[in-house]
């Protein structure tokens, strides 16, 4: 009798440790990454330092990881040593951010299907035809515990992501949080419910009251840096700046498969001294990419100062562009001359180093000699050099004001004032000029630099010398 | 698009950055555009937030300069 109380006893002591066993889920998260390809060792040593410790560390993504560094946006590939690098580091999966769309569907297709992680966006339904494998959502197996993972990108006015119109056509996209409730269901198979979203933190933390089935939100998108995690309507939610300059570690402490703990650190990774050595060597492998010594046009006859350049510019946004008239800022030109020979893809990152995006704006005349005038008042006093016209401009030599600016067809006859014209610039131009005008403005989700790039390609050959379309009267 | 930065309405095109809602709000107040890099961003909630963040993220920011 004695012994089957023992034995009774010790049978209980070892269902109530099993009922009240702990486990816990290490979690290493990214986002907005954008190509920060000379980040990428520091956090190959990271996540094999952290995956020493935890074996089934989960390695995520919440989006953007591309789109930021030439390299490798435009190699041959366009954003393939991205994955490439997070393939090495061991990605398991990320959501799909705005950015990704940046190389069009086919090309995001192309990416997914190198990609030894999984790609989720439970709000978006792709065109068929072009075999993209996105996934709602996935279920890891991190050492016995369940972990759903859901992704969904965030849509702006549109109603599609921040990406080039062009890029998304065919694809559905669905509101975020109907799309996320349909996979309430996960909280019945899984232990922990993960949201990877690039929603960003405002829409986390107004979402975060209407998902009381997830236990964390790992969030990109608006480039947040949180102190770790912070707690919002009893949601976890972490999120650090772009580029890689932050990373967070996240710890959920789980008891009877239920998440009782969460703690999560932020481990710096830009400018940190320790690297993985092999990503390192893919990394200097990407960066000298000859690709980029690539003659895209000849120069038939040498650019002898700014303005050839600048009108060069110019009349790449207008025909890249599908525009009637153009202007760029005149500090953004940046270099003088070019003598006759190859233009090359690292001469027009040279030329128009600044990523500025190109924008597409409705004027009249009149608001366009007002953003030519704000223009010059704000861009050192220089005029800005312009394309599909030719400029008069009087200068006060006392106040350095401009006094008169007058349009010119290229046949010479004055432009009307009130006509509209669809007009290119680029985005640091648009921002210095807030004149009063009725379109603010439209993101062509493309750089400047790479209108430039497809003129000269389409051109073949360029010839600008002596070419003059500024008038100072 | 239009948000708030210390308070005041900035509208910015569609597509802007954080960046070029700053520099509207320099060009508005005169203030030199050098002054870009010389700032502590904030969103509402009080996070550091980068220059390159989209301005569609956020309705408010708040500017201090670095100390």
């Amino acid at each position: 009798m004695k012994r089957f109380w023992i034995a009774s006893l010790l049978m209980l002591l070892a269902l109530g440790m099993q009922a009240g066993e702990k486990k816990q889920l290490h979690i290493l998260s990214a986002n907005d990454m954008h190509a920060a390809l000379e980040c990428m060792p520091r956090l190959g040593f990271v996540a094999d330092s952290l995956r020493a410790l935890y074996p089934d560390l989960l390695v995520l993504s919440a989006g953007d990881n591309r789109s930021g560094d030439p390299l490798n946006d435009m190699y041959e590939i366009p954003a393939y040593p991205m994955v490439a690098l997070m393939n090495m580091i061991g990605f398991k999966a990320t959501t799909l951010g705005n950015h990704e769309f940046d190389s069009g569907q086919e090309g995001l297709a192309k990416l997914i299907g190198m990609s030894n992680f999984v790609t989720l966006c439970a709000n978006m339904q792709p065109d068929a035809k072009w075999n993209m494998h996105v996934k709602p959502y996935q279920v890891f197996d991190c050492g016995g515990i369940k972990v759903g993972v859901i992704g969904a990108v965030a849509l702006g006015v549109m109603g599609i992501p921040e990406s080039h119109p062009m890029n998304t056509v065919g694809i559905k996209f669905t509101d975020p949080l109907q799309s996320l409730q349909q996979y309430q269901f996960l909280r019945q198979e899984c232990d922990v419910v993960l949201f990877l979203s690039h929603l960003g933190f405002n829409t986390d933390v107004e979402l975060s009251a209407q998902l009381p089935w997830v236990d964390i939100i790992v969030g990109g998108h608006s480039h947040t840096q949180l102190k770790g995690g912070e707690m919002h309507n009893g949601l976890f939610i972490t999120q650090n700046k772009n580029r890689l300059a932050c990373v967070t570690h996240t710890t959920l402490t789980l008891e009877d498969g239920k998440v009782v703990d969460r703690q999560a650190e932020n481990i710096t990774i830009r400018g940190g001294k320790n690297e993985n050595k092999v990503v390192r060597a893919l990394v200097n492998y990407f960066s000298n990419n000859p690709a980029f010594q690539r003659v895209l046009a000849q120069v038939d006859t040498p650019f002898e100062c700014y303005e050839e350049l600048g009108s060069m510019m110019c009349d790449a946004y207008i025909q890249e562009g599908h525009a009637d008239l153009s202007f760029q800022n005149s500090g953004g030109v940046r270099f003088e001359t070019k003598p006759v020979g190859g233009f090359s893809v690292q001469d027009v990152l040279r030329l128009d180093p600044f990523q500025n995006e190109a924008i597409e704006l409705q004027l009249t005349g009149k608001e366009l000699i007002d953003m030519l005038t704000m223009c010059y008042n704000n861009d050192g006093h220089a005029f800005p050099y312009v394309g599909g016209m030719k400029v008069e401009y009087t200068i006060d030599p006392a106040t350095k004001a401009v006094k008169k600016v007058v349009l010119l067809g290229l046949d010479g006859k004055k432009l009307s004032t009130k006509k509209v014209y669809k007009v290119v610039t680029n985005s640091y131009t648009v921002a210095i000029c807030p004149t009063s005008r009725k379109d603010m403005g439209q993101g062509m989700g493309k750089i400047t630099a790479q209108l430039i790039m497809d003129f000269l390609e389409h051109q073949g050959h360029v010839s600008y010398n002596g070419t003059r379309r500024l008038i100072k009267k | 698009m239009e948000l708030k930065v210390n308070r005041t309405n900035i509208e910015v095109f569609e597509g802007a950055e954080i960046r070029h809602a700053l520099l509207t709000y320099l060009t508005r107040r005169r203030m030199s555009l050098k002054f870009l890099e010389q700032f502590d961003i904030r969103d509402e909630w009080g996070h550091e937030v980068s220059l390159d963040a989209p301005a569609s993220a956020f309705t408010q920011i708040k500017l201090s300069f670095k100390s």
